[in-house]
Parts: structure tokens; C-alpha cells; sequence
């Protein structure tokens, strides 16, 4: 075995050191194309799911979501509430909303939105909102007859947005609007500010003070829709969340990934396209290496032959050429992860791609390029076996003489 | 010793077969030097490429120090080939990739005997025929003579009891012939490694103690 392996390596690297230079270069960077192929989409979609979670959790979401119980409409007691959830290890902070139905006006158009009652202080500690401002100021505690509007709501007269035409179209800060709540009450804001956090979910929502929706609905004093939570990086939302259940609130609970409908179902086709885009760059490497090899033990069928003649085993031969196919698959590796890492991830990070949600970064886990590593092997090995199992089946007159 | 018995070989070429080799059966003496010949198409090489295992018989039997060969399967074939008999083909056939010493000691390192440096092997051998000087050369870089000697000291490297020579000479001049048949002839007298040759030169008779003359794949005459 270890006779057959050196000579197999003999032949190898001999074939490698007199090979025609242009095949093995041009072998090898079509196997680095395919390997920095390979990283780059999921790298890409790492980034961008990284980058869409992030938002989420940033602006819309909140590391953890607090709701009434079952068939309940509001969480009762909402101050004392929040205060014992600040209390806990791990919680940065937490923030109460009440959202409530209605329709907002400007000038001849109506959209149809939830309006969200905050506390602007709290806000600022768990959501980035008041970070993504594009016009005027963010609300303060003792804001009333003001509202604070997406991006995707007042239009701003930004025809490029995803939401333009069945927007307010061209509201600015300072503009006063027309909203009806639900409960029949009208009532006209002025627009304070406008937000534009790049994720549409978070952009389509309207927000007044808690002490405006107070006026607007009083019976819903110390109450709220919902609780939003931030937790400190690393903490353990279940453990926090054992903690609140067990204040006896009766109250549900959900973690922003539960949450995360629309960016789970962007991740699942990205993922789809991901696969798709895989199997195609797996069939390239080995449909590459395939005909490399072909053409080679074709072109050497002869040098084959005297090979088993003088008595060098078929498997020697065999394993020659596979010792061959994992050199251009490594060498391609190496490069390609190299090139990829120190080269493509930095000129990325300084030109990074824009989506709708932010820029997404290249994000690579060593996980996934292992196992792509893995699966390019097999799979040169595989495409370098098919041919050199086919000729070895030639009787070795045949392979010298034709 | 080297035995055939009622060798037969058929090359089918549709429906029509033709009897390359029709019952030949004789004997080789350990350390003997034969030379067969016979006219073009008559079965010399295809006889030869039977004793060396490269080809498989229709029928009969080849017998290698008292053992039938003929039914071995291919891996057992090629550990014989390997261990007991030297192939000299008519074309050279040298590896391209390889230097005169690498190509000479590739068998060596297939057999990998311990306590051989096959390496200092393959270079006394080459410097046997008369090839010291040119152990890094490729063989693109030789004449066909020296290509041939090459050749010669390759079939040697695993000391064979038999070693087959194909027309060793066919492509050669007249000098290079003389003196590739005689490095084969100094192999066989002071090695005493069995030679079987095939010639069509009957000038080459003269290098051999037995003769094999076939004729339509049966032998006509045979004896020293």
C-alpha cells in the first residue's frame, strides 16, 4: 500500500512538474473562480441576513416582544411591569407601544396605517429610529399633536421608495396631516419628524407620544399592546424570558426571530438560490477537472499502457491521477479562500452592497467553507476517477498499440 | 525453466478469425538466449507478448518455474511481470515525463524490496549499458539506440529470471543494433538471465543458442 501511494505520488508529481504549465494554470483558476464563486453568494447572504436581522431587531422588533395573553388586548399594569423587566440581568431596556387603528390625510390622499403610541425616552433606548431621521426631530415625552412618520408613510416626495405610490406622497416635517383613529375620533398632527431606517417594515409606522394617545384614548392609561425589550449582546433571551413569565403577568411572549416572517421567507429564497447556484459551481469543478483528466489520459493512454506493462499496478496508476486532481482542487482552494478572505472581503467592506435594509457585508463561516472544501474534493476526485477507471478497463496492448 | 504447451491465439476480426499463434508448444532452459523468428504476420510478437503476460491466449498454457500462469488474474499478472520478467518493447517505449534513471528505477520502486537502494541500482545498470553519463537525460533527449539501452537496463532493474525483447533493434542503425545485441548477449552470459528475442533479421541468429522459426502462428523449426 504505502509502495503503491509512493509511486503513485512519484508519478503525480512527476506528470505535475513536466505537465504542459498552461493546462495546470488554467485548471487551477477555474478551480479558484469556482471557490471564490462558491463563498461569495452565501458569503453575500450571510451579509445580508446578518444586516436584515440586525435592522429588525434595531428598529422594528426588539430582541423580545411582549403581548397580552390568549384572547386579551392589552398588558395591564405597563410601569410597574416594565420597571421589574428593567430589573433583570440582561435587559438593556423596554419600551411599551399601543397601536390603534387609522386612517391618515394629507392634501387629496388617505393611506390607511397603525399609529403608535410611545414613550419617546424609553424608544430611544431599545429602537434606533430616532437615529434614522431625515427631516425634522424626533418626539419628546411631552409632545402632543405631533406625529412621527416612516419614510414609507409621508412620501417625503421621494418617487425612488418602495412604497411611493400608495404613499402620503409629499409630506415633509412642519406639514400638518389629518389622522381618524378607529374609535372615530379626528384629529390634526403635525408632523415632527420623518424616519427612514431603510427597512420597510419598521418605515411604514406612524408614532405619537404616550400622552397624546392618552387624550386620544384614556381608558388605556398604564396599559399597552405590547412590550419591546432589548437585551444586552450575548444575553440569553429564554432566560429572560423564563424571568418575566414567572412575574405572574399572564402574558405571551415572542423572540425576534419569531417575528421575522418577511426576512425569514428573503433568507429561505436566498438560501434556494444559494443551493441552486452551488450545485451548478460543484458541476463546473467537476466537469472542469473531468475533461482535464479526460483529454489527459487520452493524451497518455500509450504512457499508460507501458506503465502497467512494466509491472506498475493499475491502482498506483489510478491513485496518481486522483493525487493529481487534489492538487489542482487544493492549490485552487488555498488560492481562491486566500484571495477571497484577504482580498474580495476588505475591497468589500470598503464598498459594500446597498439593499434596501442597509449595506451587507461578506460574511464567511468556517463551518460552510470546510464543508465546501470537503465537497469540492469529492467531487474532483470523483470527476478525475471516471476517466482513469475507463481506460484502466483497456487491456494493456490495446492501451499501448491502439 | 519456460514452458508453453499448445499455444493458441484467435484475433477476431468480425466474423472472420485469424490463428495469430495455432498449438505452439516448446521449452526454454533457465539462462538459455532464443531467438524467434519468422516472416511479418507469421505470430513472433504475439507469441512474445503471451510469455511476457501482456496479452491473454485463446487456449493452451504458459508455465513459469513449474506454474501455469496463463489463468492468473490481471493483479497477479502484473506482480509476475513485476517481479520475474523484463519487457523490451520495439518502440522503446520509454516514459516521456521521466529521466533515463527514473524511468529505469520506477519498476524498482514498485517492487520496493527492502535493503535495495533501487535508485544506486538504476544507475549501475545504465552505466552497464554504457549509459552512465546520460542518467538525467530524457528520452526525448536520446538516440533511439541509447533509448533502447535504457530500455534494456529497465527490464533488469528487478533482476528478472526472463526478459523479452521485441525487435530490439528494428528501429535501430546498424551500429546501435550491434551494439544493443550485444549488451543483451553480455546479460545473458554473465547475469544468466533467460532471453527470448524476436528478430527478423537473420543475422541475429548468430547472438542466440535456440531458435524459433514460426510460420502462419506454427512453429516450422526449432533447435539451436
Amino acid at each position: 500500500m504505502i509502495k503503491s501511494l509512493r509511486v503513485a505520488t512519484f508519478l503525480a508529481l512527476k506528470s505535475i512538474i513536466k505537465g504542459n504549465v498552461g493546462v495546470i494554470v488554467l485548471t487551477i483558476f477555474m478551480l479558484i473562480l469556482v471557490t471564490m464563486n462558491l463563498l461569495f453568494v452565501p458569503g453575500l447572504i450571510n451579509g445580508a441576513n446578518v444586516s436584515m436581522n440586525s435592522i429588525l431587531v434595531r428598529t422594528y422588533s426588539g430582541d423580545i416582544i411582549i403581548g397580552p395573553e390568549g384572547d386579551k388586548t392589552v398588558i395591564n399594569h405597563v410601569g410597574d411591569l416594565i420597571t421589574r423587566i428593567e430589573s433583570i440581568d440582561g435587559v438593556v431596556a423596554a419600551s411599551a407601544r399601543n397601536d390603534i387603528n387609522a386612517y391618515i390625510e394629507f392634501e387629496d390622499n388617505r393611506v390607511s396605517r397603525v399609529v403608535t403610541a410611545i414613550d419617546p425616552a424609553r424608544e430611544k433606548e431599545v429602537f434606533e429610529v430616532s437615529r434614522s431621521l431625515i427631516e425634522g426631530k424626533y418626539l419628546d415625552t411631552r409632545d402632543r399633536d405631533q406625529i412621527l412618520l416612516g419614510i414609507q408613510v409621508a412620501g417625503a416626495d421621494r418617487e425612488d421608495i418602495e412604497l411611493y405610490s400608495s404613499s402620503l406622497r409629499h409630506v415633509h416635517a412642519g406639514d400638518k396631516v389629518v389622522v381618524t383613529y378607529s374609535n372615530g375620533l379626528e384629529k390634526q398632527y403635525t408632523v415632527k419628524g420623518i424616519f427612514d431606517t431603510g427597512f420597510i417594515q419598521t418605515d411604514l409606522q406612524a408614532f405619537v407620544t404616550e400622552l397624546e394617545f392618552n387624550s386620544v384614548m384614556p381608558n388605556m392609561y398604564d396599559k399597552a399592546s405590547s412590550i419591546r425589550v432589548k437585551l444586552e449582546e450575548g444575553a440569553d433571551p429564554q432566560r429572560v424570558i423564563e424571568r418575566i413569565a414567572s412575574m405572574g403577568n399572564n402574558l405571551e411572549f415572542q423572540t425576534w426571530e419569531e417575528t421575522a416572517g418577511l426576512v425569514e421567507s428573503m433568507t429561505e429564497s436566498f438560501i434556494l438560490i444559494n443551493q441552486i447556484l452551488n450545485v451548478v459551481n460543484y458541476l463546473v469543478a467537476g466537469i472542469t477537472v473531468f475533461i482535464v483528466t479526460y483529454v489527459d489520459v487520452v493524451n497518455r493512454r500509450r504512457q499508460i499502457g507501458i506503465q502497467r506493462a512494466i509491472g506498475i499496478k493499475s491502482h498506483s496508476i489510478t491513485v496518481s491521477y486522483l493525487i493529481r486532481a487534489l492538487f489542482y482542487a487544493i492549490v485552487g482552494l488555498i488560492i481562491g479562500i486566500l484571495f477571497f478572505k484577504y482580498v474580495v472581503i476588505p475591497v468589500e467592506a470598503r464598498h459594500p452592497f446597498e439593499f434596501p435594509f442597509g449595506p451587507a457585508y461578506l460574511i464567511t463561516q468556517p463551518s460552510y467553507t470546510a464543508r465546501m472544501a470537503f465537497i469540492l474534493l469529492v467531487v474532483s476526485l470523483t470527476a478525475a476517477f471516471i476517466p482513469v477507471w475507463r481506460v484502466m478497463r483497456i487491456k494493456i496492448l490495446d492501451a499501448i498499440w491502439g | 525453466m519456460l514452458g508453453v504447451k499448445n499455444l493458441t491465439k484467435i484475433y477476431g476480426l468480425g466474423e472472420v478469425q485469424v490463428r495469430a499463434l495455432d498449438g505452439v508448444s516448446f521449452t526454454v532452459a533457465t539462462g538459455d538466449m532464443v531467438c524467434i523468428m519468422g516472416k511479418s504476420g507469421s505470430g513472433k510478437s504475439t507469441l512474445l507478448r503471451q510469455l511476457g503476460l501482456l496479452d491473454r491466449p485463446s487456449s493452451g498454457e504458459i508455465i513459469l518455474d513449474d506454474k501455469v500462469v496463463t489463468e492468473l488474474p490481471d493483479s497477479a499478472r502484473a506482480t509476475l511481470r513485476l517481479q520475474y520478467l523484463g519487457y523490451v518493447f520495439q518502440e522503446y517505449a520509454l516514459l516521456a515525463e521521466l529521466t533515463a534513471h527514473e524511468n529505469v528505477y520506477l519498476p524498482g520502486m514498485m517492487l520496493g524490496e527492502r535493503g535495495i537502494d533501487f535508485r544506486k541500482r538504476a544507475k549501475e545498470l545504465l552505466e552497464l549499458v554504457g549509459l552512465g553519463r546520460r542518467i538525467r537525460h530524457y528520452p526525448k533527449e536520446l538516440s533511439g539506440g541509447e533509448q533502447q539501452r535504457v530500455a534494456i537496463a529497465r527490464a533488469l532493474i528487478n533482476s528478472p529470471s526472463v526478459i523479452f525483447a521485441d525487435e530490439p533493434c528494428a528501429n535501430l542503425d546498424s551500429i546501435s543494433s550491434k551494439r544493443v545485441m550485444e549488451t543483451l548477449v553480455g546479460l545473458n552470459q554473465e547475469m544468466k538471465v533467460t532471453i527470448i528475442f524476436v528478430s527478423h533479421d537473420p543475422d541475429d541468429k548468430k547472438y542466440a543458442r535456440g531458435l524459433i522459426v514460426l510460420s502462419d502462428g506454427k512453429i516450422v523449426t526449432e533447435g539451436s
